[in-house]
This record gives structure tokens, C-alpha cells and sequence, in this order.
């Protein structure tokens, strides 16, 4: 919502050159629309949901102001309602202030003054009362993130812990070694678990948090960077990582927000590998032009099953039981881009593999 | 319980660690005639559908956890009582989470055919406990 933008205005009244004087008065401070009788005024009111301040006369032929009011507020709420009249209608006037069907009333004859004050009055608040709406819905989901949060921390925080206390437990009275050393490898494999579970929850923290810094970004050294890190697990599952880099022009983004979603794709496209496949591959081309930057991740892992793909963006979902998944990093992928104005796209068949799509603008670069 | 008879277990839990703690634990027991683990709940329930009852007086106990991603411990209680009551009933329940979460436990009280909610880890105790 821009506070600065013109205010829109509606005027009701049965009398023409009442409304024409008013639109001729007001009409370079505010967006003034017109209605001369109360239906005129509801079909303004339908095709315009921006219309934030409703003066009305009084006195009409088909209903009084006060009763348009009362049903103007009925459905639509959100604009300030604004009475004109005379003295002889003071009774209703309290009524309906009463009522808080209106927000303020100017008695007839009307002065420029009174009007501008009274419309910049209401539009106070309008935004008032619509921002509180807004920081409302904002606190709301702020609420649902935290509860579900709270609900999965205790089990991928704990779960992992609560195995590992189990299996100490049992470790207790075994006597062979090689019994031993699987259960130690299982171990390994809950604790870090957990490890990356909070690694991710920090990337999460850190991308609600951070402020964007834009610097040029050279895609060939932020895919070798994040790419060998992956293709040392990589080689040992024999998982054949290549890439390639189209870039000839300058691009200016953030490029630690780039390295979460690399990282997360890459990470994913490593990890969800057919295991007895042969030629098991990772591949990331980037192409930047015109100033737009196009990543394409594609493996040919295990794919994601059709009814699952609209939800793998989702916070904690998680579309397969195999591997260990945090269910976050797909989310901080969207979360990044989010903040990017980027896109992302996904296509994957089961058993064949999945590609992600990954579309970035770049910062406008000023020199040019 | 008359006794003697020996029990069949059937384990669906996403983490292989979780799986392997309580097929030690129910060996350990003696009790068992056989244990059979599922990573995911889907596979668990096509196996229950499809599997003949060893015979007319055996039961099985399955012990299903809460969160587990593609078909979670709730989704499964619910396609398991749709399942014929006469492979029902040779089976019995126990929820077993590392939830601490009220609701969960809650839900768990409208669905008939749970026994019972175990606490993660599984300990011989609980085990001890539930069997009798």
C-alpha cells in the first residue's frame, strides 16, 4: 500500500451540481468518483475495492446516507464512511456515530477546508487500520511457521538423539565387533542427521535475516566452488558431475543467496541417485544473457513421483523415505529466490531423473 | 495370555536405525517367531493386505511410527481399518513416536484400532510390559 498515492474518493449525492462542483473542487488532490443515487454508489464500490473514503449526503429520495451507510459498511468495511447533513438530522447523525457506521459527519453547507480535512483524517485511518491488517496476516503466519517449526524440531531434533540413546542402550550387551561396528555406522549416520538439520535451520535463520548484497557474480567459480565440494562424496558413489558456464557479460546479484540454492539442487541431485544405476550423472548448465541468469540442474536419480512435485516446495515436506532429508531445502531454495525474483521449475520422471530450473534476473546494472 | 504361542512383529519406521534398535530388542525377548521391517508405510500396508495370517490364532504386533514422509503413522492406522476386519484382527497396534506433541497423542485416542502410544527409544522394559 502507497501512502502517497491519490486518495480515492466517493461522493454521493441526488443533487448534479452537487457532484459536479465537488469533482471540480477536488479533483487534482484526490480520485474522485461519483454515484447520484445509493445503487450507482455499490456498483462503484464493487469496481473499485481501492476506494478508501465514502462521503454521502443525508438526505436522498431512495434512502438516507446513514442507512447507506449501514449497509455499505456491512460489505465493504475497509473504506472510512464520511456523512453529510444538515441540523434538522442531528438525532440520526448520533446514531449512526454511535452505531460506528460513520467515521465523522460535515454539517451542510460544506467549506473546502472541512471536506480536505476530513478526507485526510479518514485516510489516516484507512491505512491505520489496513496496515494492522497486514502486520495481522503477517504475525499469523509468523504464528503457523513457528508452530510447525516447533512441531518438527522435536522430531528431527530429537528423533536422531532418542536413536542414538536407543542404540546405546542395546549396544550394551553385545559382544561382537562387527555387530558393534553397524550399529556405530548407524550412529554416525543419525548424528549427522541432525548435523545438517541444523545446518539448515541456520541457512533458513540467515535467509529470513539477510539483507541482499549485490556484487558480480562469476558463475564458473560459484559452480566449481559448490560443485567440488559435492563430487568428493561424488566419486566415491560414482556419480559423474560436469558443468558448463555460458557467461559473457557482467551480473550483479547476491551471490551467497546463489550458493544456497546451488547447493541445496546440488545436494539433492547427489543424493537421490538410483544406487545400482550405471552412469549415474549430475549436470548444471548456466547461461547468463541479458542480464538474466538460467540455471539447469538435471541428474538422472530416482525421480519425484508426479503427486508429490507441487508440494516439494513446501517447509518440512518430504517426498520419499529413502536418504536423509531435512525437508527444508527445497524451501530454502523458494525462500531464496523469493527474495531474488527469481523462478524455478521442475520436471522429473520416476526412475529417470529430475530437472530444476532455475531462473535469475540480474541487479539492473547502472553503468550501461 | 495362555502363553507359549510365539508372536510375530512387524516394525515401519522411516530411520533403518530406529528398525534395527527394536529388532534387537524383540529378539532379544525370545518371544518372537519372526520380526519384518518396513522403511516406508505404504509397503507395510500392501504386505498386511496381501499376507495371509500364519495361522487362525497367531497375532502379529506392529509397531508404526508418527512422521514419516509419503505415508505417515496416521495415514497408515487409517488405510489399515479399512482393511477386511478378518486380517484385522490378527493384528494389534502400538503408535510409537518420538512426538511429544498433545494432539498427536490425542488423535491417536480416536482411532480404535491402537493399542496403545510408546515413547521413543524402545526399551526392553516397554516391550517387557506391552507383551505381558
Amino acid at each position: 500500500m502507497n501512502a502517497f498515492e491519490k486518495i480515492k474518493v466517493l461522493y454521493i449525492d441526488d443533487e448534479q451540481n452537487n457532484l459536479n462542483s465537488f469533482k471540480a473542487t477536488f479533483r487534482f488532490d484526490y480520485t474522485i468518483l461519483i454515484a447520484q443515487d445509493t445503487n450507482k454508489a455499490f456498483e462503484q464500490l464493487k469496481a473499485n475495492p481501492d476506494i478508501r473514503v465514502i462521503l454521502c449526503d443525508q438526505r436522498m429520495p431512495d434512502k438516507t446516507g446513514v442507512e447507506f451507510f449501514e449497509e455499505a459498511c456491512a460489505l465493504y468495511p475497509a473504506p472510512v464512511r464520511i456523512l453529510l447533513t444538515g441540523y434538522a438530522d442531528l438525532e440520526s447523525v448520533i446514531d449512526a456515530i454511535n452505531k460506528g457506521h460513520i467515521f465523522r459527519y460535515i454539517k451542510k453547507p460544506w467549506t473546502d477546508v472541512d471536506i480536505k480535512s476530513a478526507i485526510e483524517e479518514g485516510n489516516k485511518f484507512y491505512i491505520t487500520t489496513s496496515m494492522l491488517a497486514i502486520k495481522n496476516k503477517e504475525l499469523q503466519s509468523a504464528y503457523d511457521e513457528l508452530g510447525k517449526f516447533a512441531y518438527s524440531v522435536t522430531h528431527d531434533m530429537r528423533g536422531p538423539l532418542l536413536s542414538v540413546i536407543g542404540a546405546l542402550e542395546i549396544s550394551k550387551s553385545m559382544d561382537s565387533i562387527v555387530e558393534i561396528r553397524e550399529i556405530l555406522d548407524m550412529m554416525d549416520a543419525a548424528v549427522k542427521k541432525l548435523d545438517e538439520f541444523i545446518k539448515n535451520m541456520h541457512e533458513y535463520y540467515n535467509l529470513k535475516r539477510m539483507e541482499l548484497i549485490f556484487e558480480e557474480v562469476d558463475f564458473t567459480k560459484v559452480v566449481s566452488d559448490v560443485g567440488a565440494f559435492f563430487n568428493i562424496g561424488g566419486k566415491m558413489d560414482k556419480v559423474k558431475f560436469s558443468f558448463n558456464v555460458v557467461q559473457n557479460e557482467v551480473f550483479l546479484c547476491d551471490e551467497i543467496a546463489i550458493k544456497i540454492i546451488l547447493n541445496n539442487l546440488l545436494s539433492n541431485a547427489f543424493k537421490y541417485q538410483r544406487r545400482k544405476a550405471e552412469n549415474k550423472f549430475v549436470e548444471v548448465n548456466v547461461e547468463v544473457k541479458n542480464n538474466e541468469a538460467t540455471l539447469i540442474v538435471k541428474d538422472n536419480g530416482i525421480g519425484i513421483e508426479e503427486s508429490h512435485i507441487p508440494r516439494v516446495f513446501d517447509m518440512f515436506y518430504r517426498a520419499t523415505s529413502e536418504e536423509t532429508g531435512s525437508g527444508f531445502g527445497l524451501y530454502n531454495v523458494k525462500d531464496a529466490l523469493n527474495k531474488l525474483n527469481g523462478t524455478i521449475d521442475v520436471s522429473s520422471v520416476v526412475n529417470e531423473g529430475t530437472v530444476f530450473k532455475v531462473i535469475i534476473p540480474g541487479k539492473p546494472n547502472d553503468a550501461s | 495370555m495362555t502363553q507359549a504361542k510365539k508372536l510375530h512383529f512387524i516394525i515401519i519406521d522411516d530411520s533403518k536405525l530406529d528398525c534395527f534398535i527394536a529388532d534387537k530388542i524383540i529378539r532379544n525377548t525370545g518371544k518372537c517367531e519372526s520380526v519384518t521391517t518396513f522403511l516406508q508405510a505404504t509397503e507395510a500396508i500392501e504386505y498386511i493386505a496381501k499376507t495371509p495370517p500364519h495361522d487362525e490364532h497367531t497375532r502379529t504386533i506392529v509397531l508404526v511410527d508418527i512422521q514419516m514422509p509419503v505415508m505417515n503413522g496416521f495415514e497408515f492406522v487409517e488405510a489399515f481399518e479399512k482393511l477386511p476386519p478378518s486380517v484385522i484382527k490378527h493384528y494389534t497396534l502400538y503408535v510409537i513416536s518420538s512426538s511429544i506433541n498433545e494432539n498427536d497423542i490425542y488423535k491417536l485416542q480416536n482411532y480404535a484400532s491402537v493399542k496403545q502410544f510408546l515413547n521413543k527409544p524402545l526399551t526392553s522394559n516397554t516391550l517387557a510390559a506391552i507383551l505381558g
